[in-house]
């Protein structure tokens, strides 16, 4: 396998492949191109012809060497397979707790926290009409309500991945949480999962809070105070899957990402933080779309070149910080609402492109999200969907099965080069701060998400009972349960909960926490984020925090292009 | 009636008001004269500038600013339609949310409907609408593609042209239209570098300009973070103070109608005089007439 | 004079969620059709969309909802007739689940459109939408 091919082939295999070629021209003609979603063309086949040779073995690497292509581990899921964290979230504290605990019962290891949209737009819960709490992720405003969220689970032992933009004041209910355990913060563990504020501002707005320049200044305040003080905690996932959601091509998403955690590493260079410290806390969050070989190439091709940026770029040292950890998260963008029954085929080859990439941890969607905050049955399928490719597949039996393809090799060779022609062209507009600022990168995404739904309406692209293979309204659409609401009088407690606390907790206290929050925005040299843990340790809730933030910091707006 | 809802400040009213004005036809010029004797009190300031120059920004922040002394504003944005399908994406507002609660602000997206100008045909008549609906302060935020800039130019009371530091090149691409008719050169983002020098280039390039000019100031401002815009703000009242109101409001009737007059005037050689046209043009071809002598020619012929 | 000027439509999301890539590309369609779109970022309050509504004069609204925003619309369209804008009609796009789509109906929207729907369905249904609310406005001083 390792010899050149070229020099292997036997006798006649020239005259072969110009007889496939010639019966393959015949039989088909001169048809149209196939381009895949990056824009890579893609030939019908690949042989020792296109094998780019000996000298490719040295972009390669062997799983756990340098660069990476072939897996960041010696291992990879031969040893242990990915962590399976599926998001969740729903209703009130109380509500999480009794589904965590369920969940831990089964055996889960890694816990995540989904917070509602409330919570997301920085509000709490007594600002906000009732119908629109708890429908799609927990309301959770203070420390109290994390401590019953969190109720009876050791958190110095479990992993717990937060979707907490900035401020962060999630994990601050977790350390104040810890505290009051009597838990050191050393062992609290997990994940402040979207706190990529860029992507929030180019991409996913659902996450957008604070102005990009406050953003900014509190992520590094952020990252500064956990690799101090809760050094098992990875401070910021870099996340390029809000991007293809929007409508990136894979290329660009991976680009994209990239250039997001260069400035990251570069504004961590600047605050004079050391790239071998933060670097292996940094980690990596992606879509998987249904195109299974870009997909795979795209997170070979993302690996090599973060093994190469890191070097280059960051002045990384150690092998540790330079690998490439990834979450992997199907598609929704993909599934149809027409027959969705389809869309467990759908996850299932999504999840075999992640799986077959490498990824360190995988989210499956629940066929019914495209219609509905997925329901218990389907959640449950898309979790079995994850166990039946690892224990009944053989995915796991070799460690990057398709390494060595002819057309695999090539096709990550290839997007490798789409993606730099991404990073250069952000690059030279000043680094992605600069290019988010513009709405270069926006404008970019908003072509590539036009030019995809061109192919969908125009029938280029076939999509399973949307544009072809359709079924009659009445036999669609049966499989789906009917949603399920937040039961309104518990969230209605909840509300008049929090406004009791409000009233009932030392109002001196709040006010002293917020002042001392205000200072610390407007100062150069304190840490805004050790504020906020004060702050909120001191019952100052979500919603305070990030009004005041937004005061001293500024709101800002998403910057959408048309 | 809908005068009077107009007067009594009632917005659906005002809504529809500027619908009709869009529209165009005999209801709309008969409520245009209908409200001619309560206009003439609103202050136009045009805001305009190259895309990306932050101007949305900057007009947010001029409408705090206004609000913060009392005034109510209203404000126009002008975006360009397709010239293929007609059709526009009116986005200007994306930025200028934070005043959608304020009674006293009130935004109008308009598209520009293959105007050539940049502007809308109508922009006039709604102005108009606004100044007799009460708004005392109209802005009036258009894209700098080149050629806007001359309508803003005869529309807008105080003209405010808005670059950024390192857009030497486009500045100079800028000198014949925007840069021309400034009041007020705005250098937002100003935080970043090279804003001396984007300032000092102006003003060499102010220093050239002829002396009906003159007094075209430069004002520095971050519009992201407020910066400067309490100097923005003195700068147009300094400017406003140069003309009374009645003089103001005279000014810009005798720019529309100067305007107005030569746009029937070409349609008219265009359309129903080309034989005469065609005359001047030979004598130009020919070489017997410069192209000013040629135009001279043609105006001295009487029009109906 | 129906004909002759191109219908107003907003394009907005109202509620909390900020997923904006089915209402920008809404936009586009109604936009390559020759309408004018006046298009929000997200997070809009009921309040504004109804003076944004009566401010731009539009034909008709559109909503963008994809986690459950749309449980507030009846709230939209109860404010709208409030506001004496009960002629313009609401079309909801995104995820609505099937059980919902009574509760929408019942509240006077005119269309929910689901994933996967087609430009031409999108485009024609907001077109006679936008002009019979159009036509039913006689008098434009009303």
């Amino acid at each position: 396998m390792n010899r050149r091919a070229e020099q292997q082939q036997p006798k006649g295999y020239e005259k072969a492949e110009t007889q496939w070629h010639d019966d393959y021209r015949r039989d088909i003609g001169d048809a149209q191109p196939v381009h895949n979603r990056s824009g890579v063309p893609i030939e019908p086949l690949y042989g020792p012809s296109t094998d780019p040779g000996a000298a490719h073995l040295e972009h390669l690497g062997l799983p756990g060497q340098l660069p990476y292509t072939r897996g960041i581990y010696p291992t990879m899921h031969r040893g242990q397979t990915w962590s399976q964290r599926q998001l969740i979230g729903h209703g009130t504290p109380a509500e999480y707790n009794e589904r965590v605990l369920k969940m831990i019962d089964a055996g889960t290891t890694a816990i995540s926290l989904i917070p509602c949209n409330s919570v997301y737009r920085g509000n709490d819960c007594d600002e906000i009409p009732l119908p629109l709490l708890g429908t799609c992720g927990t309301v959770v405003n203070t420390a109290e309500h994390m401590d019953h969220a969190l109720s009876q689970v050791d958190i110095a032992a479990i992993s717990t991945a937060m979707n907490d933009p900035s401020p962060f004041t999630l994990l601050s209910f977790v350390l104040n949480v810890a505290d009051r355990r009597a838990v050191p913060w050393q062992q609290i563990s997990g994940t402040s999962n979207q706190s990529d504020y860029l992507s929030h501002f180019i991409a996913n707005h659902m996450f957008f809070r604070l102005s990009l320049e406050g953003a900014r200044r509190v992520l590094l305040d952020h990252i500064a105070f956990c690799r101090e003080r809760v050094p098992n905690w990875n401070p910021l996932s870099v996340v390029g899957q809000h991007m293809q959601q929007a409508g990136a091509t894979p290329a660009q998403a991976m680009g994209f990402t990239l250039c997001s955690a260069l400035q990251y590493g570069r504004d961590c260079l600047q605050r004079g933080l050391d790239p071998d410290d933060f670097l292996p806390r940094f980690t990596f969050f992606f879509d998987i779309s249904m195109s299974l070989f870009e997909e795979v190439a795209k997170f070979r091709a993302g690996r090599r070149l973060w093994a190469r940026l890191t070097l280059e770029q960051l002045g990384a040292t150690t092998d540790r910080a330079r690998r490439f950890k990834f979450h992997g998260q199907t598609s929704g963008a993909d599934l149809t609402r027409q027959q969705p029954l389809n869309n467990i085929a759908r996850v299932t080859t999504q999840a075999i492109a992640g799986i077959l990439g490498g990824l360190q941890s995988l989210h499956t969607d629940a066929f019914d999200e495209v219609i509905n905050v997925p329901n218990e049955d389907p959640a449950r399928i898309a979790v079995a969907t994850q166990n039946i490719l690892r224990e009944e597949a053989g995915l796991c039996d070799v460690i990057d099965p398709l390494g060595g393809s002819w057309y695999v090799e090539n096709l990550t060779d290839e997007m490798e080069k789409t993606i730099v022609a991404v990073i250069d062209t952000v690059e030279n507009a000043g680094g992605m701060y600069a290019a988010a600022e513009s709405g270069l990168v926006q404008r970019m995404i908003g072509e590539s998400a036009l030019a995809w739904q061109d192919r969908i309406d125009t029938g280029d692209q076939k999509i399973v009972g949307v544009n072809c293979y359709r079924v009659p309204e009445e036999k669609d659409n049966h499989a789906v349960p009917p949603t399920v609401r937040p039961a309104k009088d518990k969230m209605q407690a909840h509300v008049d909960q929090l406004r009791r606390f409000k009233t009932d907790r030392s109002q001196a206290a709040v006010q002293q926490s917020l002042t001392a929050l205000a200072r610390a925005a407007n100062s150069t040299d304190d840490n805004v984020f050790a504020r906020v843990v004060e702050a909120t340790a001191a019952g100052v809730t979500h919603g305070e925090v990030i009004a005041c933030l937004r005061q001293e910091l500024g709101f800002g707006q998403p910057l959408i292009v048309d | 009636m809908l005068l009077d809802a107009l007067m009594a400040g009632d917005r659906r009213a005002l809504g529809r008001a500027i619908t009709l004005a869009e529209t165009g036809g005999d209801r709309a010029a008969e409520l245009g004269r209908q409200i001619r004797e309560h206009t003439g009190n609103a202050r136009v300031i045009g805001v305009t500038g190259p895309p990306g120059a932050g101007k949305s920004t900057l007009t947010n922040r001029l409408i705090g600013a206004l609000r913060a002394g009392g005034q109510s504003v209203a404000v126009l944005a002008v975006d360009p339609s397709s010239p293929i399908s007609g059709g526009a994406i009116l986005g200007d507002r994306l930025r200028m949310t934070s005043h959608t609660d304020d009674d006293d602000v009130f935004i109008r997206s308009l598209a520009a409907r293959g105007h050539l100008g940049g502007l809308t045909a109508s922009t006039p008549a709604v102005i108009d609408i606004l100044d007799a609906g009460g708004y005392q302060q109209v802005i009036l935020e258009t894209v700098g593609t080149g050629q806007s800039e001359v309508e803003v130019g005869e529309i807008a009371d105080i003209r405010v042209v808005v670059c950024t530091p390192g857009m030497g090149d486009d500045i100079q691409a800028m000198k014949a239209g925007l840069f021309e008719i400034a009041d007020i050169l705005v250098v937002n983002k100003s935080d970043q570098d090279g804003v001396d020098q984007t300032v000092r280039h102006l003003e060499s390039m102010l220093s050239l300009r002829g002396p009906e000019h003159t007094r075209a100031v430069i004002v520095p401002t971050t519009a992201t973070k407020g910066d400067g815009i309490d100097d923005l703000l003195n700068a147009i009242d300094r400017c406003s103070t140069i003309l009374n109101p009645n003089e103001r409001r005279r000014d810009r009737t005798r720019r529309l109608l100067a305007g107005r007059a030569a746009e029937l005037l070409r349609e008219h050689l265009l359309r129903h005089d080309s034989e005469r046209l065609d005359t001047a043009c030979r004598a130009y071809e020919n070489g017997e007439r410069s192209l000013e002598q040629s135009a001279r020619d043609l105006l001295k012929l009487e029009y109906p | 004079m129906n004909t002759q000027t191109p219908y107003r439509v907003l394009v907005t999301k109202v509620g909390l969620d900020g997923h904006d890539r089915g209402s920008r590309i809404v936009a586009a369609y109604l936009r390559d059709a020759g309408m004018e779109v006046v298009y929000t970022p997200p997070w809009q309050s009921v309040d504004q969309v109804v003076r944004l509504a009566n401010d731009e004069d539009v034909d008709l609204v559109g909503v963008s909802s994809l986690s459950t925003d749309h449980l507030i619309v009846p709230d939209l369209m109860q404010a709208l007739r409030k506001a004496a804008l009960e002629h313009v009609p609401v079309v909801v796009g995104g995820i609505v689940p099937d059980t919902e789509h009574a509760l929408l109906f019942d509240a006077g929207v005119s269309a929910i459109f689901g994933p996967g729907t087609a430009r031409d369905t999108i485009v024609n249904t907001v077109r006679q939408l936008a002009a019979a609310a159009r036509d039913a406005l006689e008098n434009p001083f009303t």
